[in-house]
Formats: structure tokens, sequence, C-alpha cells
């Protein structure tokens, strides 16, 4: 099991409350949102990414069928969508969004390896493993299509007011 | 299916459904019957083993798939957090500026 720390879980859903009462309009919780996010969110992201690292090291080992070789490249693939999906000087947010689709894409490509091979063992599978396999897979496929469309809206919304800087050699970029 | 003591002998029955009842069948004792015994044994043990393997199957898929779904939530709630914070709001399942900011 993939457990956030439990400091990360609580300042999450310290931060989920705020975002809901922000959502219905109320302006003293947006400003301490953006105080909090600007406060807390590199350490909570970068907590999210390590767990997001560390499932998708977990997807890669369950598919390689205790292959090195074959984990390797599937953890390498996943990494190189994930960069290119992030673009080009992507947030942190982007980075650990970009992360969470290209960790789905390895579970949805595992999970649909996995049914077909069911499908064309010779004894078959009985009809109630084939539909309960069934479920698990579209219920991924859901996660994985929401969390693309996530990604853009995120890139979507708040890729124009981006801006670059840098300072001291280091590109810094600025979210309005 | 099973064996039967019926007075000095032990028989063998099987038991079926037909139209929604639960039927016994008399199979008998001889070396047909345990023939018979011997396949229907034979076909319930591939039976529970092959239920066993798809078990877990299922039971590996199911927690490789929920093991990333408390993961899953939270970059949503940062993500929504980040949209909400800069001043958008959701309408209709569309995000939205804002007027006033």
């Amino acid at each position: 099991m993939i457990e956030l720390p439990e400091g990360t879980r609580e300042r999450i859903h310290e931060l989920q409350e705020l975002s809901d009462k922000a959502e219905d309009d109320d302006q003293g919780a947006r400003q301490e949102l953006r105080r909090r996010l600007a406060q807390e969110a590199p350490e909570v992201v970068a907590r999210c990414s390590d767990s997001a690292r560390t499932y998708r090291r977990l997807l890669a080992k369950r598919s390689s069928g205790s292959s090195p070789l074959v984990q390797e490249a599937i953890s390498e693939r996943a990494r190189r969508m994930a960069l290119e999906l992030a673009g080009e000087n992507p947030t942190p947010l982007e980075v650990l969004l970009s992360e969470r689709v290209a960790s789905l894409w390895v579970l949805v490509e595992l999970q649909e390896a996995l049914l077909a091979a069911w499908y064309y063992k010779a004894e078959g599978a009985s009809p109630g493993f084939v539909l309960q396999m069934a479920r698990l897979q579209e219920s991924s496929n859901r996660r994985y299509l929401g969390a693309i469309k996530t990604l853009a809206q995120v890139q979507k919304l708040q890729g124009p007011s981006r801006v670059q800087v840098n300072i001291g050699g280091n590109q810094v970029n600025v979210s309005r | 299916m099973a064996w039967e003591r019926r007075g000095d002998g032990v028989y063998y029955y099987k038991t079926e459904r037909q139209g929604g009842r639960v039927r016994k069948r008399y199979i008998g004792n001889g070396e047909l019957a345990h023939s018979i015994a011997h396949a229907d044994e034979t076909r319930r043990r591939v039976w529970a083993e092959r239920k066993a393997i798809e078990r877990a199957e299922l039971d590996e898929a199911r927690s490789l798939a929920s093991a990333g779904g408390e993961l899953y939530e939270a970059v949503e709630v940062l993500a929504v957090a980040e949209l909400v914070a800069s001043g958008y709001h959701r309408h209709k399942g569309q995000w939205r500026m804002r007027r006033r900011d």
C-alpha cells in the first residue's frame, strides 16, 4: 500500500476544506488558501511526488514479470512520458500531475495485459472473474482519463500566466 | 455428490439442480460408480484450484489499483486548491475565472 505520511495527509485534508470554502466564494478562505499553498505546497507536492514514484516502481515491478530489464524499460518509458507531458519549465504541481498520468498509464496497460492473458488461457477464466477484472480496468481507465483532464486544465488555465525568471542562475516559475 | 450409507452398503449419489429444484441421483457402488466419483472429485479439485488462482489474481489486481487511490485523491485536491486559489471556480463542470478576481 502506498500511504502518504500522516502530516501530509492532514495538510491535504485542511487544504481541501479551505478550497471548498473558497470555492463557495469565501474571500477569507481564499486568502488563507493562497497563504497556505505558498507556505506548504512545495513540501506537500514533494511528498506526493515521492509516493508517486514509489507507486510507479511497484507497478513496473509487477508488470515486468520479475525481469529487471523489462522493469527498468517500463520505468524509463513512464518517466519519459511524465517529462514530455509536463512540458517545458513545469511547475512542481504540473510535474506531479504528469507523474500521476504516467503511473496510471502503467496501471491501465498492466490491467489490459493481465486480462488479455486470461482470455487466451487454454482453460479460460470464469465469467465472474473476467467481469470483476473488467470493472477494475474500467475504474482505472476513468481515473487515467480524469488525471489527463486535470493536467490539461491546470496547464491551460495557469500556463499563459506563468512567468519564468532567472535568479542566481536558477530558473524559477512564478504563477499568478 | 457423496457416498452415503444405506443399510449394509455405501452408495454414490450425485446432487443435481433441475428446474430450480435440487435432486439427488443414485449412481451406485460398482466399478462405474467409483470411476464417476473419481472424475467428479478431480473436476471439483480443478475447479477449486482455478478459483483460488483467480481469487489471488483479483486480490492482487485490486490491491495494485487501490494502492494509488489515496495518492490520486491527494493530487486532485492540490490541483483544485491551486486553481481555486488562483481565482477560478467550477461552473457546470467547467473552470471559470471569478469576475471580481
